[in-house]
């Protein structure tokens, strides 16, 4: 059985064994290799057994996860990669076996399962319970029988990200993102107004960003904003450094403490 | 405002009736469109209900706005939304006190997906798995998200879409009306441009037809009343196993032209 070792620098902080269910790596504390550094984000990655090969994968995070020093979105992994999250690292020892019907990555294997049962609604108990148990990992199919109880993820660290303007006349020179939803354009809902002589022929509208479950996306107002020089072709979601353009006013996206 | 509507509810090719209700109030901007559950015709009772609450709640607090609100005010939130998201928590304990005062009912439920709006935003509130999409210049976004468990996981990364739309379990809410005395309502106010199409849906649609397949329909369709059409047709002929139930809403360009932009910018406004 493929075994993952949890090191930072020298120091060995957990040893797990990769079964049937999926290794969560990440900040928030559902995650079975729980990493507590801003580096790193909630729900950073997974490892998993794939039919009998062991696959990493990265969940958006916002700094990536790292293969034997090569950015990966997802990688197969043989005994002594070395996957790297933050300053984190996680040595695999060991090789994947085949599990029967392994629940979580056998989506493409299975044939489609009857679709639309009756929809059902859990009830306060209940949803407690199946989602702890869902949440803490385990895949769906298991989760009515589970007994697991773990709470459900504390809300990770915030880190607030911010709009710096680069270039163009706006009403402030930097905006912290707190609201669901920030409007950027001269509309009387704009949290970044812009102002100035050409102010009147600039959108109500210009684009706008939502806060979702998993970062901050860039969606189109009247006008398609780029992100880092290219258009964008639907909501975006924003990386630390990503500079907005919106005709000639430029903002830098950032997070902060 | 000027808008281009139709609204439509199809019971499908597999279901005997159709659980599904909604309701259009033009002259407020609007529209409402719930999902019932609960064997033996009950779930239409809920969603019935559901929209009724609404509808009277809104038009109640349109006629006088010292109609209190039920429930605690959302903060950062316009009075409008914080309006609809009460007429929501509303709905609930209608459907909640129904289904304890008649036992046959017991378990009965519904989602809800409501819109509010006028020339420049609109307010939004939801609860279940009932959707609103935006298409905006050629690109369609959803813009709730669902109350179920598998959106929840792959929300936190635990399922990826793929194995989502997959999953048994996709029937299973975490969230609706009429289970418990109190509900969680997500609500929220988004700007309305001119051009932008906004599609209310019962899981029905979504179910049935893949978001690409949605657009290019929007994208290719001159009224709303063929997107209407067309959508309901693509949902049957990928199966039709659920109701289905749809509300277009395109928001027709002219009040902001330059004209009428220099003459507000003259005026002051």
């Amino acid at each position: 059985m493929a075994k993952l070792i949890l090191k930072y620098e020298a120091a060995v902080l957990k040893e797990v064994d990769v079964g049937a269910t999926p290794v969560g790596i990440g900040r928030a504390p559902d995650n079975t290799l729980h990493v507590d550094n801003l580096a790193v984000s909630s729900h950073h990655a997974r490892i998993f057994n794939d039919a009998g090969k062991l696959v990493v994968e990265d969940m958006n995070s916002l700094n990536g996860t790292f293969v034997n020093s090569q950015r990966i979105t997802r990688a197969t992994l043989k005994p002594g990669d070395v996957v790297t999250v933050g300053k984190h690292s996680i040595e695999v020892r060991g090789e994947a076996e085949a599990i029967p019907n392994a629940p979580m990555p056998a989506a493409p294997a299975k044939p489609a399962p009857p679709k639309l049962q009756e929809t059902m609604v859990l009830d306060t108990k209940k949803r407690r319970e199946l989602l702890a148990a869902a949440m803490a990992g385990g895949a769906p199919a298991d989760a009515q029988g589970a007994t697991q109880t773990q709470a459900p993820a504390a809300p990770p660290r915030a880190r607030i990200p911010w709009l710096i303007v680069m270039q163009g006349k706006t009403d402030q020179h930097e905006y912290s993102l707190s609201n669901k939803l920030t409007v950027i354009g001269k509309s009387s809902m704009a949290t970044v107004r812009l102002v100035g002589l050409f102010a009147f022929f600039a959108p109500g509208v210009a684009a706008q960003i939502s806060k979702r479950d998993d970062g901050y996306y860039i969606g189109t107002g009247e006008k398609v904003p780029k992100v880092n020089g290219q258009p964008i072709t639907g909501p975006t979601k924003l990386n630390e450094g990503d500079v907005i353009e919106l005709g000639s006013v430029k903002l830098n996206f950032v997070y902060r403490d | 405002m000027r808008v281009d509507m139709e609204a439509r509810s199809d019971l499908g090719r597999v279901r005997k009736n159709n659980e599904d209700n909604f309701a259009v109030v033009p002259e407020l901007g609007l529209y409402v469109l719930s999902d019932g559950m609960g064997g033996e015709a009950h779930g239409e009772v809920a969603s019935g209900l559901a929209i009724e609450a609404i509808r009277h709640h809104c038009v109640e607090w349109a006629n006088n706005p010292d109609t209190p609100l039920f429930g605690d005010p959302i903060p950062n939130l316009p009075p409008r939304a914080n309006r609809l998201a009460s007429a929501v928590r509303l709905a609930n304990r209608a459907i909640y006190e129904s289904a304890q005062r008649h036992p046959s009912q017991k378990g009965m439920g519904a989602t809800v997906v409501a819109i509010w709006l006028d020339e420049e935003q609109m307010s939004v509130a939801h609860v279940g798995d009932s959707r609103l999409y935006r298409m905006r210049q050629g690109q369609l976004e959803q813009i709730t998200q669902d109350h179920s468990l598998v959106a929840e996981q792959v929300r936190r990364g635990i399922l990826t879409q793929q194995q989502a739309e997959t999953s048994q379990m996709q029937s299973v809410l975490i969230r609706a009306l009429g289970i418990d005395p109190a509900v969680e309502v997500d609500a929220e106010e988004h700007p309305v441009l001119p051009g932008d199409t906004l599609v209310l849906c019962s899981d029905g649609l979504n179910r049935m037809a893949t978001d690409p397949d949605i657009g290019s329909v929007l994208n290719t369709s001159l009224s709303a009343r063929e997107a209407t059409e067309r959508l309901i047709a693509l949902a049957n002929d990928n199966g039709g196993e659920d109701n289905v139930t749809v509300i277009v809403v395109r928001v027709i360009a002219g009040t902001n032209g330059l004209l009428a932009r220099l003459w507000r910018w003259l005026c002051g406004e």
